[in-house]
């Protein structure tokens, strides 16, 4: 399959709303070419809305979309070269698996032969080359995924959307499936927009993410950027697991700075930053745990608590600790002879400030 | 999965096999053993050849056939555009088209046929307007056209509200993505709409075919009778009930009929297009341009000008003094429902007392099957639900005529009466005509009830007899008493099977009194007003129905604790 020219998808200003539901607030968003690009977020922020407008399910109220610098918010559907695979797949029941992938091509009266060739191609790229005759109905979940991707692809778009494509596969499946999209997007080398509501599956595969909220992006950048730098509580809430500790950003007398907590007190800030109400958002597996008594690392600053919760999960074990009003989650990573806390304990918990992030509120 | 069964539900599901096994598969059996007996009792294909050489039986094999696939087209040709625009497009009036959907259930053929014939007859206002205008007539009602038309109109909603279902049914997500892939337009429904919709289309066309098949009402009242339902109602009724012409006839009927019924089966076989998909359903709506508008409008408005001819017709037919050779009746008059009231309150009564026995039986009947069906593992239960949906196929006719041979020469025990000049023929016949209708509103107020709400009750300490009773017949309520009402409606319309075996003026019920008025051009004002009275009768029903279906539309799985409360 020839490798397609890849484009670039500028999102700019658009918004839309159902009613009185606003749906996408003045969304604008940058694709690069040929990047894997997700769209993150919980259902009702708009995610889904905005991938059916890219394809031309949906239209704007306001704002352009910009496809290889092309204005296509009047173009029908059927006219925009964009592959879209459905989140239930949409495989047409009355046709088999041949025909369903050929309907595309066929659509664009290319000759007998060259249809053939390129639906054999299409199905040889997802493995299913012996699976022309069948009817979707005879078909696995995750072979009716590799049929939806291979008809269209066999159009040769310019922009593949996926809508969910992994939510319908079971837990493995979904890990394993992830793996050859992405795969497969690599070796053609096409401008890819998925969406999808897990934030592992975002994280795992995606060079960027776009997280959505209430109809808004909340923030726009590489997984490990989301991650390590949230921009705001949400994402901090929504991109894994997070603490955070409610306080204020100081300036010491001897000029350095400070994170005053009421809970837990004052704690030396390495990076810069202004002064004011914050919260310090830090991972679950970047505080520490130690016995009392027992001398901790001077990097972190040292505060007692007691352990209310505790839950194994295989290669952590993650336990609630209650530090003076303040309940935070704490992962400690699990090996066979890794010491272990019992509920009702009290505990040193570790925080260093270098692991933390600072959210203005 | 259920329990065993108890011999209670052995001995209920053995007395209905016994029941179908009289009443509907030894008369059937018995027609068809005539047809290919010889007087030996040996096999004989000799009455088949012999009612092919009869030219007129050869014509009137040709005629139903073409009049079947022709009602079709016609029907489909009404049905299609009206289906896709109603579900395809935001759509005022949709809510109308859909009531037309039930008005074969209230009016049968034969009753407008006589109005058709004086709106578009050769002589009928159409006509004398398109001559006073153009100069030039339509032969819409001439020979088969005229049974071929009044068919069409009258049957086209079983398509329309089949494919509605069907197009309603597809997911978005399959439009969708042909667009996606660069589909537009007419191709698109060509190609993925309409395709995907065909398992509702093609249950619709095979009804309409079975239905024309089986009508011998309209054939009559139009004087066209060489075709097999006539054929087969006349020989027996004129040369006898030894005839072995009429029997071919009704084999051939049965024939047809089911291959209908297994073609339509058959076409789909394997393609199980419901249960693919899940997500979002249904179309999206699209508003139509002001051309589009324009153009449905006009077909929709002109479609519902001819549909609604027949009932505007006999309703001007039964308070016409004088109507012939004029647009719309030169005077009117109230006389005719004096008439009918003077004449044949005992039809009316006739009609409810044989329906009402007979919806109640197959309502008893219709819920055993469904409970045997579906929360039992009796064997051979699914022939029960077979057997029952062979009735669909058996014209009327053919069921008449297998009554009377049958039963001939029994007698009712105790009165002596002869079973075959009894009413209570009439009642078994509309109980196995009507059962398949009661059957699918039990099974799917059956379906729609968890299993859990049962094992709940058995849990709490009821038996199964009395989980029946307290638990499972008080939620299946509202689809049972729609089941009722449909065999009732239906039954009180039916003519095929009523004109076999009445035997005595008064045992007959309305829609025989309707055909018998129908016969005599000064009948007409009455029966057309017997006829207003048997529709008012029916939409009442129907109108009851609609209501109860609607409520228990709403318990669907996903209500059930709204239920359990």
């Amino acid at each position: 399959m020839p490798a397609p020219n890849k484009v670039r998808v500028d999102v700019c200003d658009v918004s839309l709303a159902y009613g009185r539901t606003q749906v996408l607030r003045s969304v604008s968003v940058t694709v690069e070419p040929g990047e894997f690009f997700a769209l993150l977020g919980p259902s009702g922020s708009g995610k889904s809305t905005l991938l059916r407008l890219i394809a031309g399910f949906n239209q704007a109220q306001s704002g352009r979309i910009l496809i290889g610098g092309e204005d296509v918010s009047r173009v029908p559907p059927w006219k925009r070269d964009i592959g879209m695979v459905f989140q239930n797949y949409a495989l047409w029941p009355h046709k088999t698996v041949a025909e369903n992938v050929a309907f595309g091509l066929e659509e664009r009266r290319l000759p007998r032969d060259l249809i053939h060739t390129r639906v054999a191609a299409a199905l040889e790229l997802v493995g299913l080359q012996d699976y022309g005759t069948r009817r979707p109905g005879q078909l696995s979940g995750g072979q009716q995924q590799r049929v939806a991707v291979a008809r269209t692809i066999a159009i040769e778009p310019k922009l593949l959307l996926l809508d969910e494509p992994l939510s319908n596969l079971d837990a493995k499946l979904r890990v394993h499936m992830r793996a050859e999209l992405l795969a497969l997007q690599r070796k053609l080398g096409i401008t890819t927009i998925f969406v999808t509501h897990d934030q592992e599956e975002a994280l795992s595969i995606s060079d960027r993410v776009a997280v959505l909220d209430g109809g808004a992006i909340q923030q726009v950048g590489t997984p490990m950027a989301l991650y390590d730098r949230p921009a705001n509580r949400f994402i901090a809430n929504f991109v894994g697991t997070i603490n955070l500790i409610p306080g204020r950003v100081e300036r010491a007398a001897d000029g350095e700075m400070l994170f005053a907590s009421d809970t837990i007190g004052h704690l030396p800030l390495p990076q810069g930053a202004p002064p004011g109400a914050a919260e310090m958002a830090i991972r679950p597996h970047a505080l520490a745990l130690a016995r009392v008594g027992q001398p901790g690392a001077a990097a972190y600053s040292w505060l007692e608590g007691r352990i209310a919760e505790r839950e194994f999960l295989g290669e952590f074990v993650r336990y609630g600790v209650v530090v003076g009003e303040l309940a935070l989650t704490i992962d400690v990573p699990h090996h066979a002879d890794s010491v272990t806390f019992d509920i009702g304990s009290t505990v040193q918990v570790g925080i260093n400030p270098r692991q933390s992030g600072l959210l203005a509120n | 999965m259920p329990a065993r069964a108890t011999p209670a539900q052995y001995a209920v599901a053995a007395l209905i096999a016994l029941f179908l096994l009289v009443f509907l598969v030894i008369p059937v059996l018995t027609v068809i053993y005539v047809a290919f007996a010889d007087g030996a009792g040996g096999f004989t294909l000799s009455h088949f050849s012999s009612f092919f050489h009869i030219s007129l039986m050869r014509e009137s094999f040709w005629n139903s056939l073409y009049v079947g696939f022709w009602s079709v087209l016609i029907s489909s040709l009404i049905a299609i555009p009206l289906a896709y625009f109603t579900v395809r497009f935001e759509f005022r009036g949709a809510l109308l088209i859909q009531t037309l959907g039930i008005l074969p259930l209230i009016m049968p053929p034969f009753v407008g046929a006589v109005a058709m014939q004086l709106i578009f007859g050769r002589s009928g206002g159409v006509n004398l307007l398109l001559n006073d205008w153009f100069g030039f007539t339509l032969p819409i009602m001439e020979g088969l056209n005229g049974v071929i038309f009044v068919e069409a109109l009258h049957y086209f909603p079983f398509i329309l509200m089949n494919l509605v279902v069907a197009l309603n049914n597809i997911d978005s997500s399959m439009e969708e993505s042909a667009q996606n892939l660069g589909a537009s337009g007419f191709r698109l429904f060509r190609r993925i709409v309409f395709p995907l919709a065909m398992p509702g289309y093609v249950a619709g066309a095979a009804l309409v075919f079975i239905k024309v098949f089986d009508d011998l009402g309209t054939p009559l009242v139009l004087n066209q009778t060489n075709m097999l339902a006539p054929q087969a109602y006349l020989r027996i009724t004129s040369i006898g009930i030894e005839d072995p012409i009429g029997y071919v006839a009704s084999v051939i009927m049965v024939a047809a009929s089911l291959f209908a019924l297994w073609a339509s089966t058959w076409v789909m076989r394997g393609k199980d297009y419901a249960t693919l998909q899940r997500g979002y359903a249904g179309l999206a709506k699209r508003r139509l341009t002001t051309g589009q508008t324009v153009l449905a409008y006009g077909w929709i408005g002109l479609v519902l000008l001819v549909v609604l001819a027949p009932h505007a017709g006999i309703l001007l037919l039964s308070v016409a003094k004088l109507w012939s050779f004029s647009v719309v009746p030169e005077s009117y008059t109230l006389a005719h429902y004096a008439a009918v009231f003077q004449d044949s309150p005992r039809m009316i009564w006739n009609t409810v007392l044989y329906c009402g026995i007979a919806a109640t039986l197959d309502v008893v009947i219709a819920t055993a099957i469904a409970y045997i069906m579906l929360r039992t593992r009796i064997p051979g239960r699914q022939a029960l639900d077979f057997t029952v949906t062979i009735a669909l196929a058996i014209p009327g006719v053919v069921l008449g005529i297998g009554y009377l041979r049958t039963f001939r020469g029994i007698e009712i025990p105790f009165t002596g009466e002869l079973l075959t000049s009894s009413w209570l023929l009439l009642v078994l016949a509309y109980t196995v005509r009507r059962l398949p209708y009661a059957l699918r509103s039990c099974i799917a107020a059956l379906q729609q009830m968890h299993v859990s709400l049962e094992e709940a009750a058995e849990n709490l300490g009821a038996s199964k007899g009395r989980t029946i009773r307290r638990i499972v017949v008080p939620l299946m309520a509202g689809g049972m008493l729609a089941g009722f009402i449909i065999s009732f409606m239906t039954a009180a319309v039916e003519l095929s099977t009523t004109i076999m075996l009445v035997t005595a003026q008064n045992d007959a019920p309305m829609s025989y009194g309707i055909y018998l008025y129908m016969q005599s051009a000064a009948g007409r004002g009455p029966g057309a007003a017997l006829g207003v009275l048997a529709v008012v009768l029916v939409a009442a029903g129907t109108y009851l129905s609609h209501r109860l279906v609607g409520r228990t539309g709403s318990t669907q799985p996903h209500d059930i604790q709204k239920i359990g409360v």
